[in-house]
């Protein structure tokens, strides 16, 4: 086990430097370069030379990329060509309002897919069945910003501003800056509808996958066997099957951070939140080279950790799976 | 119960007297609280002299001081200075300062501190946007510690146009302050690195979360300013916004998306929403040269191989577009068909919609005098940007136009930084929908639209359009720059060198319960008079 996972976290460093080499040329090969926001009113050509000079953005790009990494190497993320800012603080201070919203609507995803994918599989072929498809098949079709449209109409129109339709509001403890609104229940506030928006999706997703491991697993003859020796339903079905029907599941979510990251993006700008997704959607949109690398490099580097947690967590659900 | 008439006669005094001091005291200025504002697009970054974007400079006004502010009806106010004389041959202009006016870190705001910070503008290292409207000047000195006087090469007309309102207007900066911090401390608002003498200090700026300014106590107008704090959040989405306002998470946005301006009065109906006429022009531009030698930005130039030909610019610009009807799709009739460079709300502004009256028979024939017709069909593309999705609509409705008298127009949407690429990099481009920057004057357009800035993206090589601009700037008499600011007018619509479409309708919202606020479009942002009635 520990070879194992000393192999795969040393996996991890070339699918990263990886990621971030194929970001960085891609960003490149892109129209536009930042320089003309920076200088905006005052572009002119000759000043822009320069520019381009101070920053490096004249070398061949191997060589900036070589140059961004000798940095890294250092702890240095470098810094945002428009507003001079670290990168590194920026993330920092962005990560945690992305991570708790991808957390919370995970949790709301499989709250919502795993009672569904059970009803649907215990009564295959009822109106309960159908029922839960076609609302996962709905979910699956709704995008985030629409179902984010939609909750904010619902619950900070409708309702009078019952819940806030923008901003964030820190958890008790964890402010990064000087200031903040920090409180409990105005956290919650404040996640649940972009959380919700951007689960419903995950949710319907993993509902109908769920659903067919359920079917799969329930038919098979250790279950039959767990029953014929007179276990109850209860058990038989949570302990036995669902554990092991999680497993594909499990991977898919795994996977599915990649699109949760990306959800982010427009949820997080719909919501105004000051977090990694908009932060990420500006870096793109300016051509902020130091400020996307810093964001593909921490999102890269969540994705194959998770997906990294992901594949441990199989022992758990099935003890057979050894790692060596 | 009757009274005694000498009571009688006392409360009808004592009630003609509340009468008469109740309002008052209800609008009687409240002091404190903070004042929640929604930005729709981020603050680049905080060196003021140099940040490009509006919302840099409503967060550079209320932390800097300047010298003279301008009020909606143009007249011109002291801001740090109390008083001024211009010489009567233009070329001298003498500020007296007020005493006891403070920068944020103590120092005094002095002759010498306007000096350095005008030198500072003027400095090409310095890389300001305002550079070029300096240039009138010759030299600044200091007379003594509360006089400094600006010495012009030329008469400047606008000279006091520009200190207050061209941009930011002057921000005055702190010597010691600038010194002891970097340029990128400054950029990133780090503590005590952005120093100005205004009404509000910066507390703390984190990118694409909020910006805190606090009340600065030692403001030089007393009692001024009423908020405790301002606090900016960046919110793009304007649904998103207006929920927040609905919800009353925020008490002002200061740009408000102009095709929601209808669904806010349904929404909120007690929200005071300001607006006046357009200063900002929309304009479908079209590019008259191309780099002779294939080089970007080569002063060999050659007719772009469409709109080079002053025929095909007025058969498309002038006679084949339908301002109108764009201005009832597009803003729903919220907008003023315009012919005309200058908008209907800046200064000097002439109505020349005559001169190009929508007549698609005339286009056609043009077209067709210059070789366009069935055999050989005009075809062009149409670059919008995606920052305002009036702009695709405008090109939308463009195509439409075109096809009506047998063109084809190609729309190509990009986003911000590619179509700044393309039109300041004189990339390929043959039409762009854009409304470009609010403008006081007519002057403050001439680095859009002369013949050798950067920004004018059409890079026409008219020489005649740098006479007209530096003949409106010098003339004093403001009788003669009418009629000047009238010819320049004319000679654009002739010559399609910009090709207007109609003013850009800007608007501010605020909550009932925010007092106090002087609208004057985008020039003047000021949140030291504002106070909260809650």
């Amino acid at each position: 086990m520990r070879v194992y996972l000393l192999r795969r976290l040393l996996h991890i460093v070339p699918t990263v430097l990886m990621i971030t080499l194929v970001v960085f040329v891609m960003m490149r090969s892109v129209p536009g370069d930042p320089v003309v926001a920076l200088l905006g009113d005052a572009y002119t050509e000759e000043d822009a030379v320069k520019v381009r000079e101070v920053y490096g953005l004249d070398k061949p790009v191997l060589v900036q990329y070589v140059i961004w990494l000798g940095k890294l190497v250092r702890g240095d993320w470098g810094a945002s060509i428009l507003s001079g800012r670290p990168v590194l603080q920026d993330v920092l201070v962005r990560l945690p309002v992305t991570l708790e919203l991808i957390l919370l609507s995970m949790a709301i995803a499989l709250a919502i897919a795993i009672p569904a994918a059970l009803i649907g599989a215990l009564r295959q072929n009822t109106w309960a069945d159908y029922t839960a498809t076609s609302v996962a098949m709905i979910g699956v079709s709704i995008p985030e910003f629409f179902i984010g449209v939609l909750l904010l109409l619902v619950f900070s129109f409708g309702l009078n501003g019952f819940l806030p339709s923008s901003g964030w509001v820190y958890l008790p403890g964890t402010c990064p800056m000087m200031v903040c609104g920090v409180s409990l229940w105005g956290n919650v506030q404040h996640v649940l509808m972009p959380a919700i928006a951007l689960g419903v999706g995950r949710a319907a997703i993993l509902t109908r996958l769920l659903r067919s491991s359920m079917l799969e697993v329930i038919r098979s003859e250790y279950v039959t066997t767990a029953r014929a020796k007179g276990l109850s339903e209860r058990p038989v079905v949570l302990k036995h099957a669902l554990k092991n029907a999680l497993i594909p599941t499990v991977t898919v979510m795994g996977l599915q951070v990649g699109f949760l990251i990306g959800g982010a993006i427009v949820v997080e700008t719909l919501f105004a939140m000051p977090g990694l997704g908009t932060f990420g959607i500006d870096a793109i949109i300016a051509r902020d080279y130091q400020q996307v690398q810093g964001f593909a490099l921490i999102t890269a580097f969540a994705f194959v950790v998770i997906n990294l947690l992901v594949d441990l967590t199989y022992t758990f659900l099935d003890p057979r799976i050894r790692y060596a | 119960m009757r009274l005694p008439a000498r009571s009688s006669a006392l409360a009808t005094l004592l009630t003609f007297a509340w009468v008469l001091v109740a309002p008052a005291d209800a609008q009687a200025p409240k002091r404190g609280g903070t004042l929640r504002v929604s930005y729709g697009n981020e603050i680049a970054h905080l060196d003021f002299h140099t940040a490009p974007g509006y919302e840099m400079m409503w967060v550079a006004m209320n932390i800097g001081c300047g010298l003279v502010n301008i009020t909606p009806d143009g007249r011109f106010v002291g801001d740090a200075a109390e008083s001024w004389q211009v010489a009567p041959d233009g070329l001298l202009y003498t500020f007296k300062l007020k005493k006891s006016v403070l920068f944020h870190d103590g120092t005094a705001v002095d002759a010498a501190s306007v000096k350095f910070s005008i030198d500072r503008l003027m400095d090409p290292n310095t890389k300001s946007g305002m550079r070029s409207f300096y240039e009138s000047i010759h030299s600044v000195e200091v007379l003594d510690p509360l006089t400094v006087q600006i010495r012009l090469k030329h008469p400047y007309a606008f000279m006091l146009h520009m200190l207050a309102a061209y941009r930011t207007g002057l921000v005055l900066y702190s010597p010691t302050a600038t010194q002891k911090f970097s340029l990128e401390d400054r950029k990133q608002g780090k503590p005590g690195a952005v120093v100005g003498c205004g009404p509000f200090k910066l507390v703390e700026w984190v990118k694409g979360s909020h910006l805190v300014m606090d009340r600065f106590d030692k403001y030089f107008v007393a009692g001024q300013p009423y908020l405790d704090r301002v606090m900016i959040r960046v919110i793009k989405d304007p649904v998103a916004e207006m929920a927040a306002f609905k919800a009353g998470e925020i008490d002002f946005i200061a740009s408000f998306s102009p095709e929601h301006v209808d669904n806010l009065k349904v929404q909120a109906p007690k929200a005071q929403i300001m607006t006046g006429k357009e200063t900002t022009p929309m304009l479908a531009a079209m590019k008259v040269t191309v780099p002779a030698d294939g080089k970007p930005m080569s002063k060999e130039r050659k007719p772009h191989p469409i709109f080079g030909d002053l025929k095909v610019r007025k058969a498309v610009g002038c006679y084949g577009i339908d301002r109108k009807e764009i201005v009832k799709i597009a803003f729903k009739g919220q907008a003023t068909p315009w012919v005309g460079m200058n908008p209907p709300g800046t200064l000097d502004t002439v109505d020349v919609n005559h001169l190009c009256p929508y007549d698609p028979a005339k286009a056609k024939a043009m077209l067709a005098e210059a070789g366009y017709g069935p055999s050989k069909p005009l075809t062009f593309d149409i670059i919008a940007d995606n920052e305002k999705s009036v702009f695709n609509v405008i090109a939308t409705v463009i195509k439409e136009q075109m096809a009506r008298l047998g063109a084809t127009a190609n729309i190509r949407v990009v986003d911000k930084v590619s179509w700044m690429n393309t039109t300041l990099q004189d990339g390929p481009w043959d039409m762009y929908v854009e409304d470009l920057l609010s403008l006081i004057t007519l002057d403050s357009n001439g680095y859009l639209s002369n013949s050798s800035s950067t920004w004018s993206h059409p890079r026409h090589n008219d020489k005649r359009t740098d006479e007209l601009y530096a003949r409106y700037a010098r003339e004093l008499d403001p009788a003669k720059r009418k009629a000047i600011a009238k010819e320049i007018q004319e000679f654009f619509v002739e010559n399609m060198y910009w090709n207007n479409i109609s003013g850009s309708p800007f608007y501010m919202v605020a909550q009932p319960w925010m007092k106090g606020y002087t609208y004057n479009a985008e020039f003047e942002v000021h949140y030291h008079t504002v106070w909260l009635d809650k």
